[in-house]
This record gives structure tokens, sequence and C-alpha cells, in this order.
């Protein structure tokens, strides 16, 4: 392996600027001829570029692999990202298990450094957790407390509904009214009275909540990045005290560590998609749609070239990849919003109605409809659908009559899929199948 | 002269039927020159009165059958009786594999298959259930702990000899309770069985034979996919591809059926392969008379695949695949003794070879669309 990381593939992104700008100013003589032949000649530093040409642009150094160093070190690292992201599957294996509390499921949701609230200890010693990072981004909630609290409270009512209204109610088949459990092929869950999994509400809320706010509305963002003399530090390549990277570099590392801190190897994370139970593996499932084949491919790249672009200080580079990225993570979610809705509907639309994957289907949907409020449209600020529609959009959902899921219809399940796929660059039929 | 005899057959069977159904087959007994394509609905009558009503009928009369060997090892729980109670699971598991596929209307309303043969059978939590004797088997959560897997478990996994098996229905500690367990799992087998046999002779049967179109909800085309998602992930995956490890990579062999019993998958397999080609082939429920059949329907479609007649070439796959199948030890012996388990995986392709048969070239034949896909999971 070691050898690969000298395997610099070099791609040469951005050529130099054309000298000639000037060409056309008439009553201007070309200064020098030489910064406009091709040849590196004169006291040029680069063809057409440098001395008493324009100075000559940095080339940039866009590896293989998303693998970064200085000085032989790598200077790439999201602990914390990794961290959150094993406390989340462990919080959501925990959320299945009929004899956990709310205390419990709180405390895990909530960490606190030191605690014995997982499994693994190195989770315990970290001072990480995911309800501090939930509805937390610089970009939408940094002067937005309100609507932080009230996506929190949602978080931990689901937890809450999930002890007190599902669990004492496990042994017990559910039917329109009341909370049980129901068959979904071979698997059994466990709902709420109205048909709500609320485990896939919390699983797939976080997917907009946690990670994709994260990623796409904080350290991704502007923002960030340039926080404070981040961009002179960053030219200056000054590190952080006892670290290899600079602080721009790391707030990259860290929106990528969010989508791939998972992954066996994630220099080359597209090689086992699926590593986690949030952005990675939906990634890796919308991958899986050949409506939407590249994808993977689309949103590693953006990560890998714009944190190339960090190192060679092309910041314009840089955005142009974030809003790749925001864009594409954004349809992710999406698309397996729509999707979810119209898997649920195929299986309650049929002689023998499937109410057990339909609902599991919807569940999901619902925390993917949720998350649609942490998404990015490109050169905005502002996510694909705002929190009031979305907040419609899911009372449409429950609403077709007084036992919520078992009663929607499909009419209600299209009219939701053609409101979310109208807003992006896919139809209902793409992301539906 | 294919399609004249097609007609013959579609004209006899149609008469045969007409006696039980008067008036809503007359439309259908047209002696003009029927239509280029294929009649669907005497199809379906020959499928619903002569194979799988009929097969309901057997299962639940075998399943009367374990009812009264159980009671007699209930009267006298001697080893005798245990190996009659076993001669008797075995009978009825092997019906079953008659109408595991019929996975349809009634069936598919109570989930007969998942809460017929899960297996492996959850032993562990049929023994908490057995200690407790609080259990709630109609619960989706315990359909791992009822049906056949079960019953092997409690005739066959409950010790290593009869004596050992018999001791435990003896012992006064426990007696009771496995006795009742046993009980409660047959009258739940008896219950789902009959309210599906019930439900197909009263009512669904004309709505299974009434429903003779061709779209994607016409009972033809559901049928179809029913049953080649039955082939693909029940009989080949289910019963050989999963233990053998083609999915997880890794053996499995305790996912065999009936793996208690340790010697019977392979009868299992045989006879669930053996029910998937009759069916194909029409052939009546325990009978050697041939109806019509997804093999006449190709005929009459005059199916061909690189030239040559494609029901042989299904059926000579089918009866490749029995070969290879047949030619194996048992499958636990097969996968336990054998690293990698390279003949019982030859045999598996071979079964596999029939997939893109029925997937692919009979169902384009007969223009219909396969609306399963590997399931989503989360």
């Amino acid at each position: 392996m070691s050898f690969k990381k000298n395997l610099f593939l070099l791609i040469v992104v951005s050529l130099f600027v054309a000298c000639s700008s000037d060409d056309n100013g008439d009553e201007m003589p070309d200064p020098i001829a030489t910064c406009d032949d091709n040849e590196q000649n004169g006291d040029e530093t680069g063809v057409d570029c440098g001395g008493s040409c324009t100075p000559c642009e940095t080339a940039i150094e866009n590896p293989s692999s998303y693998t970064f160093e200085r000085n032989g070190e790598s200077t790439v690292g999201f602990g914390g990202q990794t961290t959150r992201l094993l406390m989340g599957d462990e919080l959501l294996g925990a959320f299945m298990d009929n004899t956990s509390t709310v205390e419990k499921l709180n405390a895990m949701f909530a960490h606190m450094e030191g605690e014995a609230d997982f499994e693994n200890a190195d989770l315990n010693a970290s001072d990480k957790n995911i309800r501090s990072k939930t509805a937390a981004s610089a970009d939408y909630f940094a002067s937005n407390a309100t609507d932080q609290a009230l996506i929190r409270a949602d978080f931990d009512s689901w937890i809450n509904n999930q002890v007190t209204n599902v669990y004492p109610n496990w042994e017990v088949a559910a039917v329109a009214g009341s909370a049980g459990q129901i068959a979904d092929g071979s698997s059994t869950r466990y709902i709420s009275a109205k048909g709500l999994e609320y485990n896939q509400l919390f699983n797939k809320g976080l997917i907009g909540a946690l990670t994709g706010d994260q990623v796409l509305n904080n350290y991704l963002s502007p923002a960030i990045l340039d926080e404070g003399d981040n961009r002179a530090n960053n030219d200056a390549g000054t590190v952080e005290d006892g670290k290899t990277y600079t602080k721009m570099e790391h707030k990259w590392d860290e929106a990528y560590g969010y989508v791939y801190g998972l992954n066996a190897d994630p220099s080359n994370p597209n090689a086992d998609l699926g590593a986690d139970s949030f952005l990675n593996k939906y990634i890796g499932r919308v991958e899986g749609d050949d409506d939407f084949a590249g994808i993977a491919d689309e949103i590693f790249e953006a990560f890998k070239l714009g944190r190339a672009a960090i190192v060679a200080q092309k910041y314009d580079v840089r955005d142009e990849q974030a809003e790749i990225i925001k864009e594409k993570i954004s349809e992710i979610i999406g698309i397996r919003a729509v999707y979810y809705l119209q898997q649920g509907k195929n299986a309650i639309d049929q002689e023998t109605p499937d109410f057990g994957g339909a609902f599991h289907d919807f569940s999901e949907g619902y925390g993917f409809i949720y998350s649609l409020q942490f998404t990015r449209k490109p050169g905005t600020e502002t996510p694909y659908f705002s929190k009031a529609e979305v907040d419609a959009f899911l009372m449409d959902l429950m609403d077709d009559g007084e036992n919520g899921l078992w009663d929607v219809t499909g009419e209600t399940l299209d009219a939701i899929s053609e409101a979310i796929a109208e807003r992006f660059d896919f139809t209902v039929e793409q992301a539906g199948s | 002269m294919r399609h004249f005899l097609g007609l013959v057959i579609v004209l006899v069977v149609l008469w045969g039927c007409s006696s039980d159904n008067g008036t809503t087959m007359s439309d259908d007994v047209d002696p003009g020159p029927p239509a280029q394509g294929f009649e669907r609905r005497p199809m379906l009558v020959n499928w619903a009165d002569n194979i799988i009503i009929p097969g309901y009928e057997a299962f639940t009369d075998e399943l009367n059958k374990l009812q009264s060997a159980f009671d007699d090892f209930k009267q006298d729980s001697n080893e005798a009786n245990l190996v009659a109670f076993r001669t008797a699971w075995l009978d009825a598991y092997l019906v079953w594999q008659r109408v595991d596929m019929f996975e349809i209307g009634p069936a598919e309303n109570v989930g007969l298959r998942l809460n017929i043969n899960i297996y492996p059978v959850d032993f562990a939590k049929v023994e908490e259930h057995v200690a407790s004797g609080d259990y709630d088997l109609t619960l989706s959560s315990n359909r791992d702990t009822k049906g056949f897997p079960a019953l092997d478990y409690l005739i066959n996994g409950l010790g290593d000899s009869d004596a050992d098996i018999v001791s435990k229905y003896n012992e006064l500690a426990s007696k009771d309770n496995y006795i009742a367990y046993v009980e409660a799992v047959l009258a739940d087998m008896q219950q789902l069985s009959s309210t599906v046999l019930s439900d197909w002779k009263e009512g669904y049967r004309d709505t299974f034979v009434n429903n003779d179109g061709s779209s994607s909800t016409a009972s033809v085309d559901r049928f179809v996919n029913d049953y080649i998602f039955y082939f693909e992930k029940f009989l080949r995956a289910g019963k050989m591809g999963i233990p053998l490890g083609v999915f997880s990579g890794t053996p499995i062999p305790e996912n065999v059926e009936a793996y208690h019993k340790g010697d019977v998958s392979k009868q299992l397999f045989l006879e669930g392969l053996e029910a998937v080609q009759d069916f194909f082939n029409g052939r009546h429920f325990a009978s050697s008379t041939i109806g019509e059949g997804l093999a006449s329907y190709l005929d009459t479609l005059n199916a061909l695949k690189e030239g040559e007649d494609l029901n042989r070439i299904i059926n000579d796959q089918f009866d490749a695949a029995r070969e290879s199948v047949n030619g194996l030890g048992t499958f636990r012996t097969e996968i336990e003794d054998n690293t990698p388990p390279t003949t019982m995986l030859q045999a598996y392709d071979e079964v596999q070879r029939a997939v893109p048969l029925l997937k692919v070239d009979m169902v384009s034949a007969m223009s219909i669309s396969i609306d399963f896909v590997d399931a989503d999971g989360d």
C-alpha cells in the first residue's frame, strides 16, 4: 500500500491563465511578446507566466485516493466523526432492545465523557456526542436556536415514544390504532399506533440533522473553512499546534469523515459503501440504482479535488467542489425520500396489502423527508425544502385518517413524491424503483 | 400440429370444468377457431382445481395424520410412538413441499410460508417458551419458534438418541410443557392451513380463475412471478445456497432444512423440485394426468431458444438438476465434511441454471414482467 502514496496522479486542473487578456487594447502595445507564444522563454518561470508575465498558478495535485501528506506524514484526520458514527450505530442497536430505558437512550444520544453509555470503551472515554451536533451547523443554526431546539425535541420525542409506547407492546400484534409488532417478510417490525417505526425516524432523521447538516452547512461552508485566519494560515502552510494539518484542511476532512469515517480504507471509500447506517449506506444504495450510477464517484471525486485545492490554495476550485457535494448529497436524501414513499405505495397497492413492509418503507421515507430541511441548494444559503415545508409533508403523510399510515392513500404518496422530485433534477419514476 | 393439440387440450379441460361452474364458463367454450394466443383461463382452472386445491387438501390431511400420531405419542410417550410421530412429521413435511410455492391469495394473506417453515428454528427461544408456558404463536416475532422446524427440534433435536428424546416427554418436570408446546405448534399449523384451504374453496378459486387477463395484476402474471420467486429464493437459495454459503461466503450447515433430523434435507429439496417441475408441466396433484400449464403455454407459443423447444430445454434442465442433486450425500454431511463443499456447489449451479430459463426466456415468451427484486432491507 505504501508505494501508492507516491503514486500521485497529477492532474492539472487549473491550467495557466492566459496572459494575453490585454491584447485587444489597441493603444497599448503588447508589453512582452514572450508571454503569449506558448513557450517558456524570457524570464518566465513557466510557459507564458512568471517573471515579467502574470504569476504562474500552482497546479492542483489531485491524488487517486484521499491521501494527503506534509513532510511524509498524513494530514488527514476525522476521529471525532468516526466516533460519532459509531455512537450512532450503537444507539440504533439499543433502540431495538426493548429493555432499554429513556435514560439509557438519552445518555447514548447526549453522551458525557467518561460515562459508561456504550459497549465500546473508546466511545465512553470520548468527549464527543451526537446530540450537540444535531441541527448544529454554522450556516443554518448559529442564529436559529429556536429550530435547533424544536428539532432536538423531535429526536428526544422519538426516543421517548419508543420506550413508552412501543416497548410495552413489544409482544403484541399491531393493529390500526394500537402499537405492536408486525411482519415484514421474514423480519418483524415494531411500530406505533399510527404505523411509525421510531428507530427509523431517528436513524434517517440523523442522516440529515447530523451528517448532512454538518457536512453541507457547516464544514463545507466558507464560514467554517475560512474562519479567522484560516486562509492566511493555509496559504503559509501554518499547521495547528502539535498537528500535521492546517485548520482549513482539517475542517474539510471533518466533512469527509461524516461521510466516509467508517470505511475500511477511508482513503478509498467507494470500495465498501454501506459501512455505516447513515449517508455512506445510502450513497451506496443510490449508486446501486442504474438511474443514478456514478453519483458515488462524483461525490468522492469532489471531496478529493476540493481537498487537493486547499493544499494548492485554490479556494475557488475548493468552493466549486463543495457546491457539487452539496448538490449530490442533497440529491441522495431527496431520492431516498421518494424511493421509500413509492416502495411503500407498491407494498400496499396489491391484492394482499403488505402493511408491515409498507410501514417500514414509510418510516424510512419519513426520516428522509425530515432530512430534507438539512439539504443545501447549491449557490444558495437555503435547503431544498424549508422546515415548514417538511413539517407540512409529514403532516400530509400522517393525516389521511385517524390511524396515520394505516390510512395513507396513493394520492397523498404521489403528491408528496412529485413535490419533492420537482425541485430536484430527477423524476419520481427514476427515484421510485 | 402442436397448435391443434393445444386446442384439443384446452377444450377437454374446459369441458371438464364447465360442469361445476357452468354459467361463467360458457363464454369460453367457443367452438370457433381460437386466437393465435394461448387461452389463460383453462390453465388457471387446471392450476386451481387439479393442483392447488387438491394439494392443500392433501396437506391438511397430512396434518390431521400428524395430529393423530402425536395423540398416540402423547398417550404413551414411548420410542415406537416417537418413531411413528417422526414418520408422520416427515410425510407432512414432504407434502408441504408440494404446496409451498402457492403463496398467493389465501396463503399470502396469512403469510403461510413464513409461519409454517422458517428455518433455522430458534431452539433457544423454543426452550424459553416451553419453560415459561407463556407465548403467543400468532406473533410475527415467534415465527421462528413454530411450524415444521420447531417440530424438527422437538422430535429430533431434544437428545442424541430416541431414548433421550423420549425421556424429555416422560420427565415429570418437563413433560407437560413439551406436550403442551407441541400441541400449540400443531394447532397453529392446522388453523393456518385449514384457513387457506377453505378460503380457496369459498371464493378465492373463482377470483383467481376469473382474473384471467394478461397484465401485471392478472392471476397468471402474478402467479408466475410467485412461482419463479419460490424457485429462486426458497428452493434454490433457502434449501441449498444459504447453507452452502453462496451468499455469505461461509457455509452454514445449521441452516439446512430439518437440521435436527439431519438426513432428510435432500429429500425435501427433491420433493420441492419435483413439485416445481410437475407444476410447470400442468400435472395434476398426485396423478399422472397432464393438464394445461406453463409447458403447454410455451408449446402453443412455439417458444424456442436458439432453435430448440424451450419447454424441452426447461424440462431437461429440471432433470439435470435432479440428477445432480440425487448424486449427493445428505446436505448436512456434504456441507460439514467438505471444504469447500464442491460437489454440492456443482449441484447448486445445476439448479441455478433453470433460473434464467424461467426468469428470462419463459417470461419473455409469455410477455410477463418480473416484479420482484432483491429485498432492499433497511
